[in-house]
């Protein structure tokens, strides 16, 4: 497992301040406000319904129904509960998962070459979430068994539901189910131990 | 450490809903919890939180530019004038026809001719130019002047507002657009017989509201004929109508 991409600066400590200031003046009906959010957030969102749905043409429309969806919604986003990128991120992910779940099966590669972790560094770095939040995440990831922080990666970097990705590493889904359950709790406790 | 069973069902259910590993009926069913149950919703969101920062090892990748146009075409930006008058807001079609250039493309079947037909054909505006009747009373300096725009076989495309007050024309379709992109829309006034005079390129991008500057506006009243042409970008390169006359129509007394 690879570290995450090294940064060269770190993301502006108003980063998530700025974007919900955007969100607040597009819930006003500030196109301007609206476009420049997409700008410093659609390549994060795009990468993420890309993992997801690889077909560029419905992966772009997913894209665009996943902003309209923000235009409308910019005003019920609450800074108390979410990051505005985690939010609007939580959205892409949801609507791409939606998007695979309404179809058939698709062929998935192995958790080997799906684990991988992409080395370019994204270019929006404004919207990442903290740096060290990834590192930390990824570092309780790397405390686990390599078997199981891959299949945490597989079912949320692809969208795959534990069935798919039971039958795709040839394990009884209950046995994948343990496996992914036992790393994200072991996740969460490590994190919580970290903060 | 704590074991999925040490987990609340809800708990364990939160948790396979944020990682995306339910498939589609379940997802609907815990999609339904997360309206109704707030304490669910609290436990999504806490996972979400959780998984969150590992959407920074996803490569970004730059969507084409087709992708925003699509979504600023979708998305229409209410008017944002509020001195003008804002013509029937409830009879705007959900998608943006504003930025749709077919609109103002219209019925453009015929040329300058036709169009000219056409002006005479609706200086009296019929019964269903129902934007005139949102248009407020009161106006502050001179009269507010409403015209509705048909294409060259008659058909209205468009309702035009203007605000003496404000400077500002604003606009309401009448038709639903077809779709096509390309060049601008140019906004002309006719007064009498002198040739059309430029109130400049009308801005897609900014709005149901075109503002002109004022000292074009002098002496414009009751009568002069409102014209929308396709020009290149920027407008028009010899100051008169080089595209076809699109929509045409004169102002009257709101």
């Amino acid at each position: 497992m690879k570290a995450p991409p090294a940064h060269g600066a770190p993301p502006p400590s108003d980063g998530a301040q700025a974007l919900a200031a955007l969100l607040a003046r597009a819930a006003g009906g500030d196109a301007q406000a609206f476009q420049d959010f997409y700008a410093r957030t659609s390549a994060k969102l795009f990468g993420i319904i890309v993992r997801i749905l690889p077909d560029s043409g419905e992966a772009e429309d997913v894209l665009q129904e996943v902003y309209v969806t923000v235009w409308r919604k910019a005003a019920e986003f609450d800074a108390l509960r979410a990051s505005p990128i985690t939010w609007a991120a939580t959205i892409a992910r949801n609507r791409a998962i939606d998007r695979l779940r309404a179809r058939a099966v698709r062929p998935a590669a192995p958790v080997d070459e799906a684990h991988d972790v992409a080395d370019d560094a994204p270019d929006a770095e404004a919207l990442m979430a903290s740096q060290q939040d990834a590192a930390l995440v990824a570092g309780a990831l790397a405390g686990l068994e390599p078997r199981q922080a891959a299949a945490i990666r597989a079912c949320y970097f692809e969208g795959l539901t534990y069935e798919a990705l039971a039958a795709r590493e040839g394990v009884p889904v209950g046995t994948l189910k343990s496996w992914v359950r036992r790393g994200l709790i072991k996740m969460r406790e490590g994190l919580e131990g970290a903060a | 450490m704590s074991t999925p069973d040490d987990m609340s069902p809800d708990d364990l259910l939160a948790m396979d809903y944020a990682l995306g590993a339910l498939g589609r009926a379940e997802r609907k069913a815990a999609e339904v919890r997360l309206r109704s149950d707030p304490g669910f919703r609290a436990l999504v969101e806490g996972w979400q939180a959780t998984l969150a920062p590992l959407d920074d090892e996803v490569a970004a990748v730059a969507p084409p530019p087709a992708v925003w146009a699509a979504i600023a075409a979708e998305i229409t930006p209410p008017p944002r004038v509020a001195a003008a008058p804002a013509p029937a807001p409830q009879q705007l079609p959900a998608r943006g026809w504003w930025h749709n250039l077919a609109l103002w493309r219209g019925l453009a079947v015929g040329g300058p001719v036709a169009a000219a037909l056409a002006v005479v054909a609706i200086s009296t505006p019929g019964g269903e130019v129902a934007p005139q009747a949102s248009v407020p009373a009161a106006a502050p300096a001179g009269d507010r002047l409403v015209a509705t725009l048909a294409g060259a076989d008659g058909k209205p495309l468009l309702a035009a507002a203007y605000d003496p007050a404000s400077g500002a024309v604003a606009f309401a379709p009448v038709a639903a657009p077809d779709g096509e992109a390309g060049k601008v829309p140019e906004l002309w006034v006719i007064e009498g017989k002198n040739p059309p005079r430029s109130l400049g390129v009308i801005d897609i991008s900014r709005g149901q509201t075109h503002s002109i500057p004022r000292e074009r506006l002098q002496g414009l009243k009751a009568g002069a004929v409102l014209a929308i042409s396709i020009e290149p970008i920027g407008g028009s390169p010899t100051g008169a109508p080089t595209g076809p006359v699109v929509a045409t129509g004169a102002l009257t007394a709101a």
